[in-house]
């Protein structure tokens, strides 16, 4: 009782309201963002020996394919590759299985396209070119401006090296 | 059996359960489980422990005042946050409006990611059970903005995926599958109105702008802070998606 009536008192003096910009909590979250921000879709060109039937780089490939980070994944990474950053941060893998189907998947999503027999169906076929898996996986905008598919080489989430391997894994026959 | 001890049990044979990542769904044990919550949910206990916290400041009927409300006028006012408040000069949700209150009645607000914090939001949305959510999101000018704002935020690409919660929660996508998990459409799903929610994989109680947090987190996205204009603006694009839903507090939750 002694309370609501201060509480009404309270309200009856919002002439000399407080600013509440310094008592409601609300924090500046666009400098956050604004670090966050994309890049604008950019085009890249596969460098030379890109695509490999190296098994290393194949294997490495595989293991960023099916796998969402060092600390989630459970088997050893392959020669080449750490689970942790140079910094001791965990590193990022693509977790393209949580969208894509393809040999092997556990739990594979369906968000993208099924990338069973890639080989065959996509590059034997002439459908698509290794330069084009290339890019697909660096900015996938370039050829779909409103992909929902992960971008890994404009946020810098991998280096050259690393969309190679991917893409020889995808192209390799399996 | 007792209400209390029936939560309690339900309760410990959960957090005995192991459920597996967070990415995959849940099995025949969990569904049964969840099941079973539907009748006790575990957050019934933040939803009691959130009333004993509210009654310091007089209980709806001091919230009811504070707002300027009547107290029968309640439920529907709370079933329209967030809202503009001319009194604050911002778009506020019901959490902000407490930390304000809290001020005025002479208490150190409580921060909003505090747990307290979290079992008054919940207790004083369940206040609004069974109300169609009716925010305005053209009432004014603000709440204009802090749509637009929601939206953009949706909408903006980003992180280390360069992923926005767009890529995962557009019409095109719903339904699909990432990991084993169905996208989930955040209107038909009723987001707006089932969050404060218990959390099975997390074992607790998650509000809707801590769980804007969780897919930020998992999908790489920098992870903005609770209150700030654009979390707020996420929840009024978010709710409205879900306008003239009936609110269902506390919503339970894989
Ligand atoms: C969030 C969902 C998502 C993730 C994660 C994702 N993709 Fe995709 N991917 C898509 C979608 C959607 C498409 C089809 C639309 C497009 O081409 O942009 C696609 C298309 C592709 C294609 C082109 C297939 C073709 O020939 O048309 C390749 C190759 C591909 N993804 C590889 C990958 C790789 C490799 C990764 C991980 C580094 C990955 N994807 C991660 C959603 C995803
Ligand atoms: C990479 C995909 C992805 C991105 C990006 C993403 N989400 Fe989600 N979101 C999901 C999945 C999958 C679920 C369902 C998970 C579950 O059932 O636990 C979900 C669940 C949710 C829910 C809970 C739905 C309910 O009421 O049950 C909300 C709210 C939500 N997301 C909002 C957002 C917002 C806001 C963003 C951007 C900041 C975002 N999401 C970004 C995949 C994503």
């Amino acid at each position: 009782m002694v309370k609501n009536l201060s509480v009404s008192l309270l309200l009856g003096c919002s002439l000399f309201a407080a600013d509440y910009s310094s008592i409601i909590e609300h924090p500046d979250a666009s400098e956050i963002i604004k670090k966050d921000l994309l890049a604008p879709a950019k085009v890249y060109t596969m460098p030379a020996g890109c695509i490999t039937t190296d098994a290393a780089a194949i294997a490495r490939g595989d293991y960023i394919f099916h796998n969402l980070n060092g600390e989630k994944a459970k088997a050893d990474a392959p020669a080449g590759l750490s689970k942790k950053n140079s910094n001791g941060s965990t590193k990022q893998f693509g977790n393209c299985v949580a969208c894509h189907n393809i040999e092997g998947a556990k739990g594979a999503g369906n968000i993208g396209p099924d990338l069973h027999g890639y080989k065959q169906n996509f590059i034997d076929s002439g459908a698509r070119t290794t330069q084009f898996v290339y890019q697909k996986i660096a900015d996938a905008r370039i050829d779909n401006p409103d992909t929902h598919m992960t971008i890994n080489l404009t946020t810098k989430l991998f280096n050259e090296r690393e969309i190679c391997d991917i893409a020889s894994y995808i192209v390799s026959p399996k | 059996m007792n209400k209390i001890i029936k939560i309690a049990l339900s309760v410990a044979v959960l957090s005995s359960l192991s459920f597996c990542d967070d990415q995959f769904s849940m099995s025949d044990k969990d569904r049964a489980m969840y099941a079973e919550m539907l009748d006790n949910n575990p957050a019934d206990m933040t939803v009691a422990s959130g009333e004993e916290l509210l009654s310091y400041m007089g209980g709806p009927a001091g919230l009811a005042k504070y707002l300027g409300v009547s107290e029968e006028k309640l439920p529907e006012y709370i079933a329209g946050f967030p809202r503009y408040i001319k009194k604050f000069d911002m778009v506020v949700g019901l959490d902000q409006v407490l930390q304000a209150m809290m001020h005025d009645g002479g208490h150190k607000p409580l921060e909003l990611k505090s747990g307290n914090m979290f079992e008054m939001l919940t207790y004083v949305k369940s206040l609004a059970n069974d109300v169609p959510i009716n925010i305005d999101v053209n009432a004014n000018q603000q709440m204009k903005d802090a749509y637009a704002l929601g939206e953009k935020t949706f909408n903006t690409k980003r992180g280390g995926r360069g992923l926005s919660c767009l890529s995962c929660h557009s019409p095109d996508v719903i339904g699909s599958v990432l990991r084993t998990q169905p996208l989930p459409d955040l209107g038909v799903n009723n987001s707006g109105g089932t969050w404060p929610a218990y959390r099975m994989t997390k074992s607790s109680v998650s509000t809707l702008q801590k769980r804007f947090q969780g897919c930020m987190k998992n999908a790489l996205l920098a992870v903005i802070p609770l209150g700030s204009k654009e979390m707020v603006g996420l929840e009024v694009f978010v709710t409205d998606k879900a306008k003239g839903k009936p609110i269902a507090i506390p919503g339970l939750k894989r």
